[in-house]
């Protein structure tokens, strides 16, 4: 018998925490979602309508500007949560279509090569790998909702006069909440229905038509049961309702239309159990099947 | 975790994927060294790797690598490399980014991260081309840089699958130099391959499946002697092989003579190993014939394989 010298020393130094791992994976989903000329397109789109509402708050704010532009009329310029409500609905809405074009990047691409065998041939785990990329996406939808929301909201706040700041804090927190609520539902949504589909293109549709198909459907419920328990499947209503109750601004929905808070909390929190029963039965390691 | 344990243990483990059968009630306990897993396409063997790495979880038994359970990729993936068949790598990057952000994945800092991803594309001899593009790389390479990604971290088992699939035959020498060198310093190696001839070279056992089932495992030699309805083959080099040939057919066990091309030496087939050697070793006292060498040519993967799987693919 061969006598070896067992001299093989597995690594022994010291190792960076488990959550540093996920911002690998989340730099990785970062890296491949803005490779995309496309990506960079939108991004640049969603910043225009940011530009305007900037320029409506230089002018609600300078006189002389206002005068000479607006000439005298104000009306239409009230910086309050109204106002941060339409830039909110406007950006958000550029955010579903990032997230459509996005998340099947992140995650298609991935289930599609068979790329989940080497990735988690790592410590890491399935939850962990979901984690970095729904980082990568909260992080890219950030730069078009609350980031340049939080911005217009600090601007306006350095151009009033101080008292405004303090008494319209609840509409930054509003922002702030509203935008997190949604993009966290857009990015688990996206990512789970990107898991189910092989396509691209085709996961880029099916994202668009799980908000407006239910809207439809809800629609038809509501105006043939005469009940508003139909808008619950219009994510577009009542993301609508939550925003503006979140940031104090007039109601939009017709009277008796208004949904409770718990059923919209309840509805939200279904859809992303869904979202996460989707990815626990789509996002494991490729199992080969004997043919 | 069992600190003592330096085994990979399969006892009783089964997969089904719905109704259709991955491998069915395999057992075995593996030490050291360098394993070779043999059988047919679809027999099991990657199955057989996906839940030794714990990417897939058994539908019944227990599966334990150095004491530890794969379900605990945290605790496990330190431990253990995995380069799997499949050809895929992110978009975009290039061969020494892979191995960098794999070490990075495995919770090394950025120095020692830098200083194995150096040492593993040295290792498997990548060279130049680390710095580019993995989407420009040949298959070749493309097997190299997985290789890379998976000694990079210094696991102590070393899952690889079809690790030889579309090297040249100069770098298929250095990966098999590299994977035996691993072996004899105490790493365990599992290797799946249908380049049979040249990692049975390396390797100290063999595991056969096929269908799903474990058909034989341990030693190869142990294994050949075990497969007593196929008598065992000896190639023979000395001065008169027709005669030793005759000599020997004077005995029941010896069933066939053969004599090789070159005409110096004689292929004999015998159904009692132990007591062929008992004869040639007489016939060499007696100097009726001078043996030069004599060497099994069938206690090799490729014979056994062939033995107990059948060149289709079934068991025999």
């Amino acid at each position: 018998m061969s006598i070896y010298k067992h001299s093989y020393r597995a690594y022994m130094g010291t190792l960076t925490p488990h959550w540093s791992r996920i911002v690998v994976l989340a730099r990785y989903a970062l890296a491949e979602a803005w490779s995309s000329k496309i990506t960079i397109a939108l991004f640049t789109f969603s910043m225009l309508p940011a530009i305007v509402y900037l320029v409506g708050i230089y002018l609600a704010n300078n006189p002389l500007a206002s005068a000479l532009i607006l000439r005298g009329n104000k009306t239409g310029l009230s910086i309050d949560a109204a106002y941060f409500l339409k830039m909110l609905e406007g950006q958000s809405w550029l955010a579903l279509a990032i997230t459509a074009w996005i998340a099947p990047r992140l995650i298609t691409f991935d289930l599609a090569d068979n790329a989940l065998p080497i990735l988690l041939s790592h410590p890491i785990s399935r939850f962990g790998y979901v984690f970095g990329k729904f980082l990568a996406l909260i992080a890219s939808l950030s730069l078009v909702t609350w980031i340049p929301c939080l911005l217009l909201f600090a601007y306006q706040a350095y151009s009033s006069p101080q008292p405004w700041t303090w008494d319209h804090l609840s509409i930054a927190g509003g922002l702030l909440t509203g935008s997190l609520i949604w993009i966290a539902l857009l990015s688990i949504l996206g990512l789970a229905l990107s898991s189910w589909v092989k396509w691209r293109v085709v996961a880029t549709g099916i994202i668009f038509a799980a908000v407006f198909v239910p809207a439809g459907v809800g629609g038809i419920v509501s105006a043939v049961m005469r009940t508003k328990w139909g808008l619950l499947l219009n994510l577009p209503v009542m993301m609508t309702e939550i925003w503006q109750r979140l940031l104090g601004a007039p109601s939009v929905m017709r009277p008796r239309q208004d949904l409770p808070n718990q059923a919209m909390a309840t509805m939200l929190v279904l859809a992303c159990l869904v979202s996460v029963a989707m990815l626990n039965a789509r996002v494991r390691a490729r199992e080969v099947v004997r043919g | 975790m069992n600190e003592r344990s330096d085994r990979i243990i399969f006892e009783e483990v089964s997969k089904f994927y719905g109704e259709v059968l991955g491998v069915n009630r395999i057992s075995f306990n593996v030490p050291p060294g360098v394993t070779t897993l043999v059988g047919p396409n679809g027999s099991g063997k990657t199955t057989l790797m996906n839940l030794l790495t714990g990417l897939v979880q058994p539908s019944s038994g227990r599966i334990s690598v150095l004491g530890l359970s794969p379900s605990n990729p945290a605790e496990f993936f330190p431990l253990v490399g995995y380069c799997t068949q499949f050809d895929s790598f992110p978009a975009g990057i290039c061969g020494y980014e892979f191995v960098l952000d794999s070490l990075m994945l495995h919770g090394m800092s950025v120095a020692d991260a830098y200083s194995l991803t150096a040492e593993a594309l040295d290792r498997v001899q990548l060279g130049d081309a680390a710095g580019r593009k993995i989407a420009g790389y040949s298959k070749g390479m493309r097997q190299k840089v997985r290789l890379a990604q998976a000694i990079a971290h210094h696991p102590k088992v070393l899952v690889l699958d079809e690790p030889l699939n579309g090297l040249d035959p100069m770098a298929r020498a250095e990966s098999l130099a590299l994977f035996e060198e691993l072996g004899r310093q105490g790493m365990h190696l599992l290797i799946s391959s249908h380049i049979l001839d040249e990692v049975d070279r390396i390797s100290d056992r063999v595991i056969l499946i096929t269908g799903g089932y474990l058909v034989a495992e341990g030693n190869i030699q142990h294994v050949r002697r075990e497969v007593r309805d196929k008598p065992m083959q000896v190639l023979v080099r000395c001065d008169h092989p027709e005669m030793l040939a005759a000599k020997m057919f004077a005995v029941n066990h010896c069933v066939e003579a053969r004599l090789h091309a070159d005409g110096k030496g004689v292929f004999l087939r015998t159904g009692d190993i132990d007591q062929f050697y008992t004869l040639l070793n007489e016939i060499a006292k007696d100097g009726l014939v001078k043996i030069e060498a004599v060497a099994p040519s069938d206690d090799d993967a490729n014979a056994i394989y062939q033995y107990l799987i059948g060149s289709d693919g079934s068991a025999s």
